[in-house]
C-alpha cells in the first residue's frame, strides 16, 4: 500500500519530465519540422487546394492545440498512421518491439553479468597482473567504435572472407535454431562494446566497497573469499549496479538497436526509427520519442522501488 | 626551497604526477601528434587532395597512394588525414562549448540548490537525458534546415548534462567552506562569489570532463556520419567507413582498416590521457 502510494506520487512528479520531452520533440520535429504540404499536393495546385491540405495537416491551428493533440495521442496510444507505409503506428510498434527485445536482451544481460564478474575479479586482485590485464582490456574495448566492432565481427564471423558461420544480415526467425543463428553476431558485438564500460564502472564500485570497514572486519574474521565477495561486497554494491542497469534500459531498446538493426537489416523498432528519421515520418517519430520518455519515467519509479527492495534502510517517504 | 613551495599547489602537484605517468605522457604525445596532423590540414600543408578522383579504382598501397585508393579512386591516406581535421573540429567545438555550458549551469544549480533556478536546471537536464540521442540529432537537423552545425549543436545540447551534474555536486560542497562564508561576510555580490571564488575551484572537474566529452564527440560523429546524420561537407572517418561497407563485401579492406585504425589510436590515446589526467588531478580517485 505504501509502495503504491509512493509509485503514484512519483508518477505525478514524472509528469513535468514527460511534458518537457514531448514539448521539445514536438517543437523540433513538428512545429519547426519539415513541411509536409508539398509532398501531398499535385502539380499546379491552386491556393485553395494548398490551404485545404494545410488544414488537413493541422498547420493552420494554434500551437497549443496541436501540442495538446499530440499529448492526447500519447495518452491514448493512438498515433495515427505512418506517413510512408500507411500502416497504423501502434501495429508497427507491436510487430517490431518484440523483435528488438529478442535481439538486444541476450547482449544486454551477458554484457552486464560478464562485466560484474570481470570487475569482481579485477577488484579482488587489485593492483596485480590480472587486474591490469582486465583493465587494460577494458580501455581497449572502450576505444573501439561500436560501428567498427559490428563491421569487423560481420567480416570475421559471417562473410566469406572470414569463417562464414552465420547469416550476413537479415532476420528470418521461425524457430529457436534460426534465432540463435541470427542473434549471435549482433550479441557478440554488443557484449564486446558494453564490456569495457561496464567492467570499469563496476570495478570502481567494488573497489570502493572493499575499502569499507565492514569488509575489513569480515576479512579479519576469516570469511572465505566467495562469501566475502558475494555477501559483503556484491550485495552492498547493488544500488549503483541497479541504477546503471535500469537507466540504460530505455535507450538499449531504441538507440542501442538502431545501429545494429540498420546495419544488419533486422526489422525491429530501431530500423523503423531509422527509416522514419531518413524519410521524416513524423507519426512514427512522435510515438518513439513519447514512449521512450514514458519508459524513462517508469524506470525512474521502478528504480526507487528496487532500492527499497535491496536496502531496507531506504525509506519511500 | 622554491621547488618545494611550487609543489604545494594543486596544479604543480598534478603536473608533477602526470609527468611521471609514462602511459599518460605517451598518450599525450600521440594526441599531440594527431593535433599537429589536424593543424597541418587547417593550414593547408597536407591532406588537401582528399576529394580528387584521379587514381584507378582500388589501387593497392604503393609509393603514389600510400594506403591505396577507394572505390572511386580517391587517395585513402589523404582522406584519412583530412578526416583527422574533421574529428578535431567536432571534438574541440563540442568539448569546449559543452564544458562551458555544463560548468555554468552546474554552478548556477549548485549555488541556488533547492531554489527554483536549481529545479529548472535539473528538470532541463532530466528532459535532455530522456530523449534518445539519435532522434534528437535528427530532429535538430530538421529544425535547423540542414545547417552543417546541427550535429555539433545537438551534441553540445546533450553532453553538458553530465558535467553540470558533477559541477553542481561540487559547488554544493564548496559553498559551505569558510572562504565562501568569508566572501559573503565582506559583502561580495553573488555573481563574484560564484564566478571568482567557487567555479575556479571546479576547474579540475571541467578539464577531465572536457577530455571525456572530446572522445565521446569523436565517437558519436563517426556513428552519426555513418548513419547519414553527421558530417555533410568534407570527409570523416565515419563517412569513410560508410563507403567502405560496399568495398568490404568485394574484399577490399584498406579503406575500412585505415579509417578504423586512425579512429582507434586517437580514441585510445585520449582515453588513456583522460585517465592519467584524472589520476593526477583527483587524489581521491580509486585506481590501481
Amino acid at each position: 500500500m505504501e509502495m503504491l502510494q509512493y509509485a503514484l506520487r512519483k508518477l505525478i512528479t514524472g509528469i513535468p519530465l514527460i511534458l518537457g520531452v514531448t514539448l521539445i520533440s514536438f517543437l523540433l520535429m513538428v512545429y519547426f519540422g519539415p513541411d509536409k504540404t508539398y509532398d501531398l499536393i499535385g502539380k499546379n495546385a491552386t491556393p485553395e487546394q494548398i490551404a485545404e491540405i494545410r488544414h488537413q495537416l493541422g498547420y493552420d491551428r494554434p500551437f497549443l492545440t496541436r501540442y495538446l493533440e499530440y499529448l492526447k495521442e500519447l495518452v491514448t496510444l493512438d498515433f495515427g498512421y505512418s506517413d510512408s507505409t500507411g500502416e497504423r503506428v501502434s501495429s508497427i510498434l507491436k510487430r517490431t518491439i518484440p523483435i528488438s527485445l529478442a535481439l538486444v536482451l541476450p547482449g544486454f544481460v551477458l554484457g552486464n553479468l560478464l562485466g560484474i564478474a570481470l570487475a569482481l575479479a579485477a577488484a579482488w586482485y587489485r593492483g596485480r597482473w590480472l587486474d591490469k590485464l582486465i583493465m587494460g582490456g577494458s580501455v581497449v574495448g572502450m576505444s573501439v567504435s561500436f560501428l567498427i566492432v559490428i563491421i569487423a565481427f560481420q567480416i570475421l564471423l559471417s562473410s566469406n572472407y572470414g569463417l562464414g558461420w552465420f547469416p550476413v544480415r537479415g532476420w528470418n526467425v521461425y524457430d529457436f535454431g534460426d534465432y540463435l543463428r541470427y542473434v549471435t553476431v549482433p550479441t557478440l558485438a554488443t557484449v564486446f562494446v558494453a564490456l569495457g564500460y561496464n567492467t570499469r564502472f563496476y570495478r570502481a564500485v567494488f573497489v570502493e566497497e572493499m575499502g569499507r570497514d565492514h569488509v575489513r572486519t569480515a576479512r579479519a574474521f576469516g570469511t572465505p573469499p566467495a562469501e566475502l565477495l558475494f555477501k559483503h561486497v556484491l550485495k552492498n554494491a547493488l544500488i549503483p549496479i541497479i541504477t546503471r542497469i535500469m537507466f540504460s534500459i530505455p535507450f538499449v531498446v531504441i538507440s542501442g538497436a538502431l545501429l545494429i538493426e540498420s546495419y544488419f537489416g533486422i526489422p525491429g523498432v530501431g530500423l523503423v526509427t531509422y527509416d522514419a528519421i531518413t524519410t521524416g515520418d513524423q507519426p512514427v517519430l512522435k510515438a518513439v520519442v513519447g514512449l521512450t520518455a514514458a519508459l524513462f519515467v517508469l524506470v525512474l519509479i521502478l528504480n526507487d522501488i528496487l532500492y527499497k527492495v535491496v536496502d531496507p534502510r531506504v525509506s519511500l517517504k | 626551497m622554491n621547488r618545494s613551495r611550487e609543489r604545494t599547489s594543486l596544479w604543480a602537484k598534478a603536473w608533477y604526477k602526470l609527468r611521471r605517468d609514462r602511459i599518460g605522457m605517451i598518450s599525450l604525445g600521440v594526441v599531440l601528434l594527431y593535433f599537429v596532423v589536424a593543424l597541418g590540414v587547417w593550414l593547408g600543408l597536407w591532406g588537401q587532395g582528399w576529394s580528387q578522383v584521379e587514381g584507378p579504382m582500388w589501387a593497392p598501397p604503393g609509393p603514389k597512394y600510400w594506403l591505396g585508393t577507394n572505390i572511386i579512386g580517391q587517395d585513402i591516406f589523404e582522406r584519412a588525414l583530412y578526416s583527422t581535421r574533421t574529428a578535431f573540429d567536432v571534438g574541440l567545438v563540442v568539448a569546449v562549448l559543452s564544458t562551458l555550458l555544463g560548468g555554468l549551469m552546474g554552478g548556477l544549480a549548485g549555488y541556488f540548490s533547492n531554489r527554483w533556478a536549481d529545479e529548472l536546471i535539473l528538470w532541463l537536464m532530466g528532459v535532455l537525458d530522456a530523449i534518445p540521442f539519435y532522434l534528437f540529432v535528427a530532429a535538430l537537423a530538421y529544425a535547423l534546415q540542414g545547417n552543417p552545425y546541427a550535429m555539433h549543436i545537438a551534441m553540445i545540447a546533450t553532453f553538458w548534462t553530465t558535467t553540470a551534474r558533477l559541477v553542481r555536486g561540487e559547488v554544493i560542497k564548496l559553498k559551505q567552506f569558510e572562504f565562501v562564508e568569508a566572501a559573503r561576510a565582506i559583502g561580495l555580490p553573488r555573481r563574484l562569489i560564484l564566478f571568482r571564488h567557487i567555479l575556479p575551484n571546479t576547474f579540475h572537474i571541467l578539464l577531465v570532463q572536457a577530455t571525456i566529452v572530446f572522445v565521446g564527440a569523436i565517437k558519436s560523429e563517426v556513428i552519426l556520419s555513418f548513419l547519414g546524420l553527421g558530417v555533410t561537407d568534407g570527409v570523416s572517418w565515419g563517412l569513410m567507413i560508410a563507403e567502405s561497407t560496399q568495398e568490404v563485401q568485394a574484399g577490399h579492406f584498406s579503406n575500412f582498416v585505415t579509417a578504423s585504425s586512425f579512429l582507434f589510436v586517437l580514441v585510445m590515446a585520449f582515453n588513456l590521457f583522460a585517465d592519467a589526467l584524472q589520476d593526477a588531478l583527483d587524489p581521491r580517485k580509486v585506481s590501481a
